[in-house]
């Protein structure tokens, strides 16, 4: 067990030394003269020489990669070119608005998506089975960000019940930002339900045709219990698995989904990045959020391995 | 076969009914190469935010130009995205992946590196840090979506192809002497053409939900070129007045990607109902 979760972890730090060089190079390298993607083809030659002191673009790219690695580990991620504060600061101050988006996000998916996938399972071949399976379909079919405008457009625009966008903070007023997050997390839901309601379903077909299934049922146990305690439970590893999945892209999602309802989160201050041109907090964002992914991906080998013995041996 | 293939095409109601819904948009696409009810890029302040009339079917938008010439030539924006990502993605794909299932050992690894890699990277990551160097473009959408689905092919190639090098027709090949390149050439690609058929066309449909997502956030194809995202982006501001202008596109998005959903699961069914597919995007 522990040299399987050794070997993942290997792995997968493998690839984030890799990313973090596919970043750098992108960045830093290919574009020639990062000071003159930050400023412009007409920024004024003193201009471009003293960016490139300030952000030390004038050392040898591979001395700027180890400084870079070095100061990540520290957590040192040096100073915004477009805002002139720290790249740390920045991003831990739009952390607390999109890491609760993102957990509510899994939180309400989860709640909803299971369920549904039990029911569906349960009545195979039902009408309701069918009504399950569209929504499924619709669900992957519709962009989040789009599925966001018509909440705000019911729910904002028409009822006038929940904000349309912004956020106050949570030390201004607790209750209206919890309420602010409450579109967003439901846009930025509704694929992960129709993916993991769907996986749900046939993960627990696959359980209600096992032999422990069918004694359960000839024992006498309740159709309740059968479902929840024998098939559910068995069911839950591939259910876990696509869920973890799902939580990378989530993040991904809420760059589009903050920007939808102008919510001061990560994802927002990447686009304004862009905008900005600010490569310092690109690549310390981008870097970061690939080791999300691939610590949420370690989670689920680990949660994996403890749920189910197999995977070790083949892996 | 091809003629029990399409009796059976026909009377499978999902497959039928997402070809339909790709076949509107295929259509709009190309005739609005040729004819839109109005000039796509016509500004005319003075004819803005109307409400749909006869003469503008679905009214017009902030800069008075016709929403249904621009949700049509916006669906060949989407299509051309799409269709280029996905080919990129399957032909560098299918050669990795077929490589890796002939090889196996040292090329396996790298190539599941290769793919662990570029799946750390959601696809709208690898965008922001093309675009943020090289600048916001419909080819650099293409490019980032096209890299995010090598590894997807590759995987998929991977796997059907490996079974392929199990078979008893192929260990015949090999016997008589034909080399890995000729055996995945002449054996293994032909007889694993369905599962990549179906996975490109899934594919497609996360293709174009990529591409909404890049051009709403103003990282795709560039004004004056219309495109579904970007068109939804400038509705927001307007939701008020012409709530339409964001309801039309973003229908127009869902409605093709729905129909590619069903048109993959449909030949799912009707080539090998036990594919076993990713759904990643």
């Amino acid at each position: 067990m522990l040299e399987f979760l050794a070997r993942r972890a290997a792995a997968a730090l493998v690839t984030l030394v890799l990313a973090s060089v596919v970043v750098f190079v992108v960045l830093e390298v290919l574009p020639g003269d990062p000071a003159e993607v930050m400023l412009g083809t007409e920024a004024r030659p003193d201009t471009l020489a003293a960016l490139r002191a300030k952000f030390g673009f004038d050392r040898p790219p591979l001395e700027r990669y180890v400084s870079w690695i070095a100061g990540l580990t520290v957590f040192e991620l040096g100073n915004s070119h477009a805002y002139g504060t720290p790249v740390a600061k920045l991003i831990a101050d739009r952390i607390v608005v999109t890491l609760p988006l993102g957990l509510m996000a899994l939180t309400w998916a989860t709640i909803v998506a299971i369920p549904l996938g039990v029911f569906a399972a349960s009545r195979r071949g039902s009408p309701a089975d069918w009504a399950v399976m569209g929504f499924g379909q619709l669900g992957i079919s519709v962009p989040n960000f789009w599925f966001g405008i018509l909440l705000v457009l019911f729910f904002a625009v028409s009822l006038k019940l929940l904000p349309a966008g912004g956020f106050p903070g949570w030390r201004t007023d607790v209750l209206e930002s919890l309420r602010s997050l409450i579109l967003p997390a439901l846009a930025l839901s509704l694929s992960e339900i129709a993916i993991l309601s769907r996986i749900t379903r046939s993960s627990m077909l696959d359980t209600l045709r096992e032999d422990y299934v069918r004694t359960a049922r000839a024992k006498g146990v309740p159709e309740r219990a059968v479902l929840m305690k024998h098939a559910l439970r068995n069911a839950l590893i591939p259910i876990v698995t696509v869920a973890g999945l799902l939580a990378g892209f989530l993040i991904a999602g809420a760059i589009i989904v903050e920007t939808v309802f102008r919510l001061p989160g990560v994802g927002q201050l990447v686009f304004d990045s862009i905008n900005n041109r600010d490569l310092i907090v690109i690549k310390n964002i981008v870097i970061l959020i690939t080791a999300c992914v691939l610590f949420v991906n370690l989670l689920i080998d680990v949660a994996y391995a403890f749920l189910d013995p197999r995977p070790k041996v083949s892996a | 076969m091809k003629g029990t293939f399409w009796r059976r095409a026909i009377r499978h109601p999902g497959f039928m009914l997402g070809a339909l819904l790709v076949g509107i948009t295929v259509a709009m696409a190309i005739v609005s190469i040729v004819w839109t009810p109005h000039p796509y890029d016509n500004l005319r302040m003075a004819l803005k935010l109307r409400p749909p009339s006869d003469v503008y079917p679905l009214g017009t938008d902030h800069r008075g130009r016709d929403l249904l010439s621009r949700i049509m030539v916006g669906a060949q924006t989407s299509i051309t995205v799409g269709l280029i990502a996905v080919s990129i993605g399957m032909t560098l794909g299918v050669m990795l992946g077929a490589w890796a299932a002939a090889r196996r050992g040292w090329v396996d690894e790298i190539l599941s590196r290769f793919s662990d890699l570029v799946f750390a990277f959601p696809a709208v990551l690898m965008a922001i840090l093309i675009t943020s160097v090289f600048g916001a473009s419909a080819t650099n959408a293409i490019l980032a979506i096209g890299i995010f689905n090598i590894p997807v092919f590759a995987r998929v190639t991977r796997g059907a192809a490996l079974t392929m090098w199990g078979r008893d027709f192929v260990r015949a090949a090999k016997a008589l002497g034909l080399g890995p390149f000729s055996i995945t050439v002449r054996h293994v690609i032909p007889n694993i053409a369905s599962v990549l058929i179906v996975q490109a066309t899934i594919q497609f449909a996360v293709a174009i939900l990529a591409e909404a997502g890049l051009s709403y956030l103003g990282l795709g194809a560039q004004p004056p070129v219309p495109s579904w995202g970007r068109m939804l982006y400038d509705a927001q501001t307007y939701l008020y007045d012409a709530p339409g202008l964001a309801i039309y596109p973003g229908l127009a998005i869902a409605l093709t990607v729905l129909g590619l959903n069903m048109v993959g699961d449909g030949l799912r069914d009707l080539l090998d109902p036990r594919l076993r597919l990713m759904r990643v995007g």
